[in-house]
């Protein structure tokens, strides 16, 4: 209970700081819709269902790009910290990947993946893979070296090692990836939106802009990826109490 | 640490940066547009004009505006910025920069969302988008388009509403064809990839991208089906209200070099040379693109002026394709009278 009104009054605080923004500020509706034409606007679009049919289209890719994006992260961050050489080779690729804007390159990468829900999913998983595999190479190589030895001297396999040791050890680190991932595939679906699509978030957010000039349509965009966002890493969340418990 | 100092700290965190975001920039900036007496005694007046897209070879008529006197000749100097086209729309309308460079199909739809712009003179008598293909494979029959994979930004801005007017002149909707959108404006990449059958793109740009390229094109204009203004020069109704004389002394300046480049396309590539260092790089390419540009613009005897008669046309195309609702009268858009005959 005190969580929720903790929260509650967090929202309240920043609707009423946004509106007083607004007020004192004097913008006007197409620079900075106050809170309440955004939710009108917003209500207007959940009935046409405007909103959904973007939003579930960007959920979508949000999903499938966490999921291949963290899938490969975690592979590639298991090997690189299990073994030097893997790690000399391909960190400098995997760092440089990461200093490239991703922003230029994704109208490249729809173009070589043929412009559909791939394209997508391969521009939000890259944007997500770096975090998470940094992570899990850091988590694995701080599992206890003795206990490794341990294992090791009972007979284990180097999988039994990762899978009982390494990887249980790893997963507080790992789980700080998975949150930043989550967090940063909201941002890759619609940078790949951006690159190529007619519709999602990221296109309703284009329209909005640049062809209706409904700047609390925008907003409406915006807030629904901020709740999307705010979901994904709650559920990631409560993923790490669940399996760190156990 | 205590929750409730917690809280507190948040909110107050909030606060700051809520002030320092959004009040203490508007509190402290002067509005652009605020009543000044008109410059004398060779004093010259600061405005700033945006424009969309970058520096370019098609913005000649600014930059010999700039470089050969045409504004300080009218009082002005003049800061060109670019911004992205529907900040353009919305800065102006604000008041943050008094002139910019826009569509008037923009125009058009900002005004019915109420933002306060007026298109007050024309840069482009035609309608510079087109769609475009491969030679011998461009319909010259809109009703034919039905079927074909085409490529656009997206569905917003001029490429968008001169598609939805050649469908619309062929009795199809974007349904009735296969839309891929290039959004960072590449679909001269999607066309050369042979991802896309058309594209929509601008008679002064994209053709001869293609052309370089080795691809040989055909057109098929809107103006041929459907009439629409073009790009023109937009200000703010509060400037245009308290200072006319200003508007007009920037919109015949800006014409009177425009002009000057149609007479003489060599004085505005010289202009341009100046303004756009990676000219250097391509000079060729350049050239034809400012030679294409000024055959959009409206040939000799070009003043500026506002056509009634197409912005009528226009006007009555936007609102059967939906894109305006009629609710806001041409008279509100465009102010005619800022270049009217002497």
């Amino acid at each position: 209970v005190r969580t929720l009104l903790t929260g509650l009054l967090s929202l309240a605080a920043f609707l009423g700081l946004w509106k007083l923004a607004t007020v004192v500020g004097g913008y006007p509706v197409y620079i900075l819709p106050p809170p309440e034409a955004v939710a009108e606007r917003g209500a207007r679009a959940l009935a046409s269902g405007v909103l959904w049919d973007h939003a579930s289209v960007t959920l979508g890719e949000i999903v499938l790009g966490f999921a291949a994006g963290a899938v490969a992260a975690l592979a590639a961050g298991i090997a690189l910290g299990k073994s030097v050489l893997i790690e000399r080779v391909l960190s400098p690729y995997i760092v440089a990947a990461q200093a490239v804007p991703i922003l230029a390159l994704a109208p490249l990468l729809d173009i070589w993946f043929g412009g559909g829900l791939l394209a997508r999913v391969v521009i939000c998983g890259l944007i997500v893979f770096f975090p998470i595999a940094i992570a899990t190479m850091v988590g694995i190589r701080a599992a206890d070296p003795q206990l490794a030895e341990m294992l090791r001297s009972l007979g284990a396999s180097p999988g039994q090692i990762t899978a009982l040791l390494e990887v249980p050890s790893a997963l507080p680190v790992i789980f700080g990836g998975l949150r930043v991932g989550v967090t940063l595939a909201v941002i890759g679906a619609v940078v790949a939106e951006w690159a190529g699509a007619s519709v999602g978030l990221g296109v309703l957010i284009n329209i909005a802009n640049q062809a209706l000039f409904d700047t609390p349509l925008m907003f409406v965009a915006l807030v629904t990826l901020a709740v999307i966002g705010l979901a994904f890493y709650g559920l990631v969340v409560l993923a790490e109490r669940r399996l760190i418990r156990q | 640490m205590n929750p409730r100092r917690a809280l507190l700290g948040v909110a107050a965190a909030l606060a700051v940066l809520a002030l320092v975001v959004f009040v203490l920039p508007r509190l402290t900036s002067e509005p652009a547009a605020s009543p000044r007496a008109t410059p004398s005694n060779g004093e010259l007046r600061d405005v700033t004009l945006l424009l969309g897209f970058r520096p370019d070879v098609q913005f000649a008529p600014f930059y010999v505006a700039q470089q050969e006197g045409f504004y300080a000749d009218a009082g002005l100097e003049v800061t060109i910025e670019h911004r992205q086209a529907p900040d353009v729309l919305v800065l102006v309308a604000d008041g943050d920069a008094e002139f910019g460079v826009a569509d008037a199909t923009d125009v058009m739809i900002a005004r019915t969302s109420e933002i306060p712009v007026r298109y007050v003179s024309t840069l482009f008598g035609s309608f510079p988008v087109a769609l475009i293909g491969p030679a011998g494979e461009v319909p010259t029959d809109p009703a034919a388009l039905a079927g074909l994979r085409i490529g656009t930004p997206g569905r917003f801005g001029s490429s968008w509403h001169a598609l939805l007017a050649l469908l619309d002149a062929g009795g199809l909707t974007p349904e009735d064809v296969e839309i891929r959108a290039y959004p960072q404006f590449n679909q001269v990449d999607g066309l050369s990839n042979g991802d896309v059958d058309l594209i929509t793109g601008f008679r002064n740009n994209e053709p001869l991208r293609l052309e370089a390229r080795g691809i040989d094109v055909d057109l098929l204009t809107v103006d041929e089906v459907a009439p629409l203004p073009g790009p023109g020069v937009i200000t703010g109704d509060e400037l245009l209200a308290s200072e006319p004389e200003l508007v007009r002394a920037f919109a015949d300046a800006t014409a009177r070099a425009q002009a000057a480049v149609i007479d003489d396309p060599d004085l505005g590539f010289a202009a341009a040379q100046v303004a756009v260092p990676t000219i250097a790089e391509d000079p060729e390419t350049a050239r034809a693109v400012l030679e294409a540009t000024v055959a959009l613009w409206g040939g000799e005897g070009f003043s500026g002026r506002i056509d009634l008669d197409l912005w009528e046309r226009g006007y009555a195309t936007m609102q059967e394709l939906g894109l305006i609702d009629g609710s806001v009268p041409i008279g509100e858009m465009i102010a005619p009278e800022v270049l009217a005959p002497e």
